[in-house]
């Protein structure tokens, strides 16, 4: 199939899914036990007016399908509600959150990725020797650390000489001069990129060792053993290129574990991220906050798959006929 | 046809059948592998201690045996918490939870997700379609924030935290299985029994079970460490049993209980190697049966060494 | 090496040997093989499964694994090429020796294009950069007969034969002298394979390019080369002329290899060489051959026979070969030999009921739309497998469907025994028709056509025992009155393929068995079902060589003693010509000829039959030139207007293109579908 069509199949899938994210969002808060409504009775104190008035407000007096009806056009107008701890909207709580999260999250996906890859062609290559076991076993380890352990281990160590909390420094009276408030944003952030860098790296380079090995096996890789190009020039042109189909696909699968990293290592170092967001509308039972962040995450990586699936199809030429 | 240096028509007989052959591969496995064994040897031996560990834990793990946050000594190996409860003992009896955790977790998405498995693959048609559909939208959701929102709605329990991760894992486990039993269809062997009129239940019983059964137990021991990843973190946000302990639990009190400020590493450092450890011996074993059993014996043209040249011994054609 | 005498040679191994490092032991792979070989020389490495061929192959390129490790030299011009480590290695590869491997899928990379592919070896050896090295690779696609075009195209996008000529232009690039060619047309359809060995040769001898070619198929190796050498357990037993070998053979393993493959125009009978090659994992005290030898005697098993030279260039490595030889009175020598081997009688043409009638079949079904096509409202393609096959076998005939890949014969054969349904057509197994009856009675009739399939390995489960696999058909169709009639019954079976004692043979695995034994199991548990026919798929294109002949038997006497009827589907016309009463060829759903096996051989009326037969390889062909051919079968979804072989036929003429010849007769029980023979009654040859 060609591009087009590759391209309107896999956008047709998208929207479905984020239709379902959306109304699966819309039952949970609905329909589980323990929903607003049955939990209203946790608020303290909540009186019967009470109680039917937040009834009243939510919606929650009318049909299933009209409050659906309802919540889609809210959806569509950007309204996600407002959240219960701080009366502020939803989508506005989100748009601060997610400035904060996604230059962490970034820098160290890319430097997980970067160091991934080279610890992973590495083992590779020199398969079987000190060296690939010495990675490779070191990549088992931090993929079986906990995320929460090692950002604790990392304060723990670190708490005298770097910021333990915060993205910045909370005391400051006047707004400080850009310079200095970049070099406090930059050491705050040491320790949370490092924590994700070292959770993440490891699967990383598991998966790109098993795909390079795999491929390394294949026919083709003794075809160009046999023309003397030279084993840098097998590794890159030929395994590596081959290899980069099946990372691909692999590391797509990993978004998830991007996620949850970044949850758990905002909680413990306080960034005021979605992670941090997420977990303070858990505690304090903040459904329009939960609602809101569950429909960010799981919009951002559909998204993401997207994007990951079209580059996998100009990788791959087999799929581009 | 191959030029394989071994003539396939000279083979190595094997001895019994079914489970006793098994076995024995099992152990042959093992021996071959240190990877393999060492995994099992992690695992049985936090295994064993979790059955053990209401008779062997120093201290209470209700009440206080010592000052708060001291740190260890003889009398408490990992010092105590900010109750002054000693915290081997936590790490002992939390580790039954964990691992109880898992394995339950586990087996409901193994079920679930073997049955759903075989039946979508084995049948395809509209079934696989949905199934597919469903498992497809899973694999994109990020999981741990489904079991946040899901275990948040629900109300922290035990019970509830063991069905959300079950209800996460068993889509892994159903791709997988519908992946290899679809390949096992289409053998020969299995279109030849139903040529000859074997019946569905009797080739699925007699010859797709029994090849898939070794890969889905190699994916039974992954899905524990995810499982227990995944406990891990539910009860770091607070969405574990509210009453009981586990490894994950006792981090999360650490973190809660500003264990850092005290520098109180000994609250942290144990349950954190506890959980690593049982997950790389799950790990192990896990990608050892796996590759085992993908038995597609590539010799890796990309030799790092070359091949090694031994002086020619005498001369003429026929040296030996 | 003593063959071409004299001087200096081109290329030159001295005693090779090949150790590979395993995990059970040390296996000695290549056990001290010479070799010697000029420019525009061509030699071929005949051997089967274990001989060491490919191993020698790739020793010589310096492309072992880690495990192995190596002894001797090769020369390549004086210069000593393995004595200088990977890098070293490197300089020389694909510059002075290239490699052509089995094709295959994966043997070039699928995600560069084939251009990129030619180049890369030019632009790293620097022999060429740039645009001289576009230009040169679009020289040597014409030079192997390939469109310029195809330098922008993916490996996935070419026919197997096409990827051949590919990986041959590519094994081309840096101009070397010596090219290897490790079983370059396996797998690829017998017309294919002639033009890719007709190319080798003919590249051979204008760039006066050295050829090694490693091949099972003995026929293939003797019509493409001038020099043999016969490996046998990692030693070369055998090497000389092809013309000398071909006419006398002085290795009794030669002889019996010759001895064991089908000739397409010998009639005499074929032997299967008994037994299996030696482990390799210990050393072999005596002749290797010897426990399989049919001229052993004392000396050959305590004594390793060497290499003497026995003609002109001619060696052989037999106690019985070569000058002060004992007298081999008695035993089966060449000149005897073709005494002993009596022609095996043609069968006359039985009568009777017929056991099997096929009338019109056809198998159509349609093909999956893409999103494009759906939404412009195309309609959808249908692929017309079989296309109006009528068949008729009478009780033990044995009719063969013959046919390369695209023709129909594998739709055809599943069609007759009820896997697939037809679209079109009748089925009558012993005079019952069958889409006349009920779901069951139809069951039951089924059960009296059975089907072998083609790979041993994989049409046994693993995990069953043999015991297990026989009884499995009878259980579940409730054949036999208990367990212990299922036994006897499973017990007899075996004895009809030859597995006698069958007690010795029930309780194995299949991975215990020799591939020829898994196929007899397999026919085994056909015939534990009692059918009047079986249905073979390919039967011995998985096997050894050597190995084909104790299956075919099989089949042979399966007819001739039971009056079961066969219908053997093949590619391999000798196998056919063989062991068949009548063959039909097949093309694109549709039999273009058909009749007696000797006729339509000897006299082939169909211009595509014509030019299978001229493929198929033959040992004492001499010069024949295939006829050529153009083109790729076509697609089974737009089947040309009018004959469907014209488009490609070397004699077509425009009334091809407007009817569709149907079978007409062109002798007794021969018949064939050609416009031209409607025309002018007969083939111009």
């Amino acid at each position: 199939m060609n591009w087009t069509e590759y391209v309107i199949k896999r956008v047709a899938f998208t929207i479905v899914t984020i239709f379902v994210a959306i109304s699966l969002n819309f039952l949970l808060f609905r329909v589980l036990p323990g929903t607003a409504v049955t939990n209203l009775a946790r608020i303290p104190d909540a009186s019967i007016q009470l109680k039917r008035h937040l009834r009243a407000e939510f919606g929650l007096n009318q049909s299933l399908g009209r409050q659906y009806w309802d919540y889609l056009k809210q959806l569509a107008h950007g309204n996600l509600g407002n959240s219960f701890a701080n009366q502020q909207p939803v989508s506005k709580n989100l748009r601060l959150a997610l400035e904060n999260t996604i230059p962490v999250v970034t820098i160290a996906t890319i430097l997980s990725l970067i160091v991934g890859i080279a610890t992973g062609v590495y083992s590779a290559w020199r398969r079987g020797s000190i060296g690939d076991q010495i990675s490779t076993n070191a990549a088992i380890v931090l993929y079986a650390l906990p995320t929460q352990w090692i950002a604790l281990v990392l304060l723990i160590a670190f708490s005298k000489y770097l910021p333990t909390a915060g993205a910045s420094n909370p005391f400051a009276v006047t707004p400080p001069p850009f310079w200095q408030h970049l070099d406090d944003i930059a050491a705050h952030m040491v320790l949370p990129a490092l924590t994700l860098v070292l959770t993440l790296y490891g699967g990383n380079t598991l998966i790109v060792r098993s795909a390079l090995l795999e491929t390394l096996g294949e026919d083709y890789m003794l075809t160009a053993r046999a023309k003397g190009i030279g084993r840098g020039r097998m590794m890159w042109s030929h395994a590596l290129r081959n290899a980069m189909l099946p990372i691909v696909t692999l590391v797509t699968l990993s978004l998830g574990s991007i996620v949850a990293g970044a949850i758990l290592m905002e909680v413990v170092f306080s960034w005021p991220g979605i992670g941090s967001a997420l977990y303070q509308a858990v505690v304090q039972r903040d459904y329009p906050m939960l609602q809101g962040g569950f429909l960010l995450f799981t919009v951002s990586v559909v998204l993401f798959n997207l994007l990951a699936d079209l580059l996998y199809f100009k990788l791959d030429p087999r799929i581009s006929q | 046809m191959t030029d394989v240096a071994v003539a396939p028509t000279e083979t190595v007989p094997v001895q019994g059948s079914g489970p006793k052959r098994a076995l024995k591969s099992f152990t042959s496995l093992l021996r071959q592998r240190p990877s393999a064994a060492v995994g099992l040897g992690i695992l049985l031996f936090f295994i064993v201690l979790s059955v053990i560990a209401p008779w062997i834990a120093p201290h209470s793990t209700q009440n206080p045996s010592g000052p708060v946050y001291a740190g260890p000594s003889a009398k408490h190996w990992f010092g105590t918490d900010d109750g002054g409860v000693d915290v081997l003992s936590l790490v002992l009896v939390g580790g039954r939870v964990s691992l109880i955790v898992g394995a339950a977790a586990t087996a409901v998405a193994m079920g679930v997700g073997g049955v759903i498995g075989v039946l979508s693959g084995y049948f395809g048609g509209w079934i696989d379609m949905l199934l597919m559909r469903i498992t497809d939208y899973f694999l994109v959701v990020p999981d741990l924030v489904l079991m946040i929102v899901v275990a948040t709605l629900w109300g922290p329990s035990l019970s509830h935290v063991i069905l959300v991760i079950g209800l996460l894992l068993w889509t892994s486990t159903a791709r997988i299985v519908r992946a290899e039993v679809k390949s096992v269809r289409e053998r020969v062997y299995v279109r030849r029994a139903r040529t000859i009129g074997a019946g569905h239940t009797t080739t699925i019983f007699r010859h797709v079970l029994p090849q898939v059964a070794p890969l889905l137990i190699a994916n039974t021991v992954l899905s524990v460490a995810i499982a227990i990843f995944d406990e891990t973190s539910l009860d770091f946000l607070g969405l574990g049993d509210p009453n009981g302990t586990s490894w994950g639990i006792i981090l999360e009190h650490a973190n809660e209980r500003t264990a850092v400020s005290y520098g109180a590493w000994w609250t942290v450092v144990p349950p954190g190697i506890c959980i690593a450890a049982v997950i790389v011996g799950c790990y192990l074993l896990g990608q050892a049966l796996e590759d085992a059993l993908n038995p597609r014996l590539r010799i890796s043209h990309f030799a790092f060494r070359s091949w090694r040249l031994r002086p020619l011994v005498g001369l003429g054609k026929d040296a030996t | 090496m003593s063959a071409p005498t004299g001087g200096d040679h081109l290329l030159e191994v001295e005693g090779l040997e090949v150790f590979f490092d395993l995990p059970n032991g040390e296996l000695h792979a290549v056990q001290g093989v010479d070799l010697a070989l000029d420019a525009g020389e061509r030699l071929a490495i005949v051997g089967e499964s274990g001989s060491g061929k490919t191993t020698t192959i790739l020793a010589l390129m310096g492309l072992l694994p880690p495990s192995a490790s190596l002894r001797g030299t090769v020369r390549l011009g004086g210069r000593d090429l393995l004595s200088r480590g990977e890098r070293g290695t490197d300089e020389w590869r694909w510059r002075d020796i290239a490699t052509v491997f089995q094709g295959a899928m994966n043997a070039l990379n699928p995600v560069r294009t084939v251009g990129w592919q030619i180049c890369e070896p030019m632009r790293v050896h620097d022999t060429d950069t740039g645009t001289a090295a576009r230009e040169r690779t679009r020289e040597l696609l014409s030079l192997v007969g390939l469109p310029a075009a195809i330098e922008h195209s993916y490996p996935h996008q070419l026919s197997g034969g096409m990827r051949q000529r590919a990986a041959i232009a590519m094994a081309l690039a840096c101009e070397p002298k010596v090219l290897l060619a490790d079983e370059p047309t396996t797998a690829l359809d017998v017309v294919v394979q002639a033009s890719i060995l007709d190319l080798l040769r003919r590249l051979s001898d204008e760039l006066d390019l050295a050829l090694i070619l490693v091949t099972h198929d003995l026929a293939a190796a003797a019509s493409t080369c001038g020099r043999l050498a016969v490996m046998y357990a990692g030693r070369i037993v055998e090497s000389g002329p092809v013309s000398s070998i071909a006419e006398r053979q002085e290795h009794p393993y030669t002889r019996q290899l010759f001895t064991a493959i089908p000739d397409l125009y010998d009639r005499r009978s074929v032997r299967a060489i008994p037994g299996a090659p030696p482990r390799l994992d210990h050393e072999v005290l005596g002749c290797a051959f010897a426990p399989r030898c049919d001229v052993r005697f004392g000396r050959c098993d305590h004594e390793r026979p060497v290499l003497l030279r026995v003609g002109a260039s001619w060696e052989a490595a037999c106690h019985l070969a070569g000058p002060g030889a004992p007298a081999a009175a008695g035993l089966p020598g060449s000149a005897d030999d073709a005494a002993a081997r009596a022609e095996v009688p043609v069968q006359p043409v039985s009568s009777g009921d017929p056991a099997l009638e096929l009338d019109g079949i056809a198998v159509r079904f349609p093909r999956r739309r893409s999103l494009g096509k759906l939404l412009r409202g195309r309609p959808r393609e249908i692929v017309r497998a079989v296309d109006g096959v009528s068949l008729g076998l009478v009780p033990g005939e044995m009719v063969a469907l013959v046919g390369e890949s695209g023709s129909g014969k594998t739709t055809t054969a599943h069609a007759i025994v009820g896997n697939v349904s037809t679209s079109a057509g009748t089925v009558v197994v012993s005079g019952h028709e069958l889409s006349r009856m009920d779901r069951k009675a139809r069951r039951r009739l089924r059960h009296s056509v059975q089907l072998v399939y083609q790979d041993p390995y994989e049409s046994l489960d693993p995990r069953m025992r043999v015991r297990a696999i026989l009884d499995e058909p009878l259980r579940v169709n409730r054949i036999g009155s208990g367990r212990k009639e299922r036994q006897r019954l499973a017990a007899e079976a075996l004895s009809k393929v030859g597995m006698d004692p069958p007690e010795l043979f029930l309780g194995r695995f299949p991975h215990e068995l020799s591939g020829g034994q898994r196929q007899r199991v397999a026919i085994a548990a056909a015939l534990v079902m009692n059918p009047a026919i079986l249905v073979a798929d390919e039967p011995v294109s998985m096997l050894d060589v050597s190995v084909r002949a104790e299956v075919l038997e099989v089949l042979d006497t399966l007819r001739r003693t039971q009056s079961v009827s066969i219908v053997m589907i093949t590619h391999d016309l000798s196998t056919a010509a063989h062991y068949a009463d009548r063959i039909a060829v097949m093309y694109l759903g549709r039999i273009v000829e058909q009749g007696r096996a000797a006729d339509v051989v000897a006299a082939p009326r169909h211009p595509y039959t014509r030019a299978l037969v001229d493929a198929v390889p033959v040992v004492r062909g001499g010069d024949r030139r295939p006829t050529v051919i153009s083109g790729e079968i076509p697609d089974a979804a737009a089947i040309p207007p009018g004959c469907r072989f014209a488009p490609r036929c070397p004699l077509a003429v425009p009334e091809c293109r407007d009817v569709d010849p149907p079978l007409l007769p062109v002798a007794e029980g021969h018949s064939a579908a050609c416009v031209l023979l409607q025309v002018a009654g007969t083939v111009a040859t």
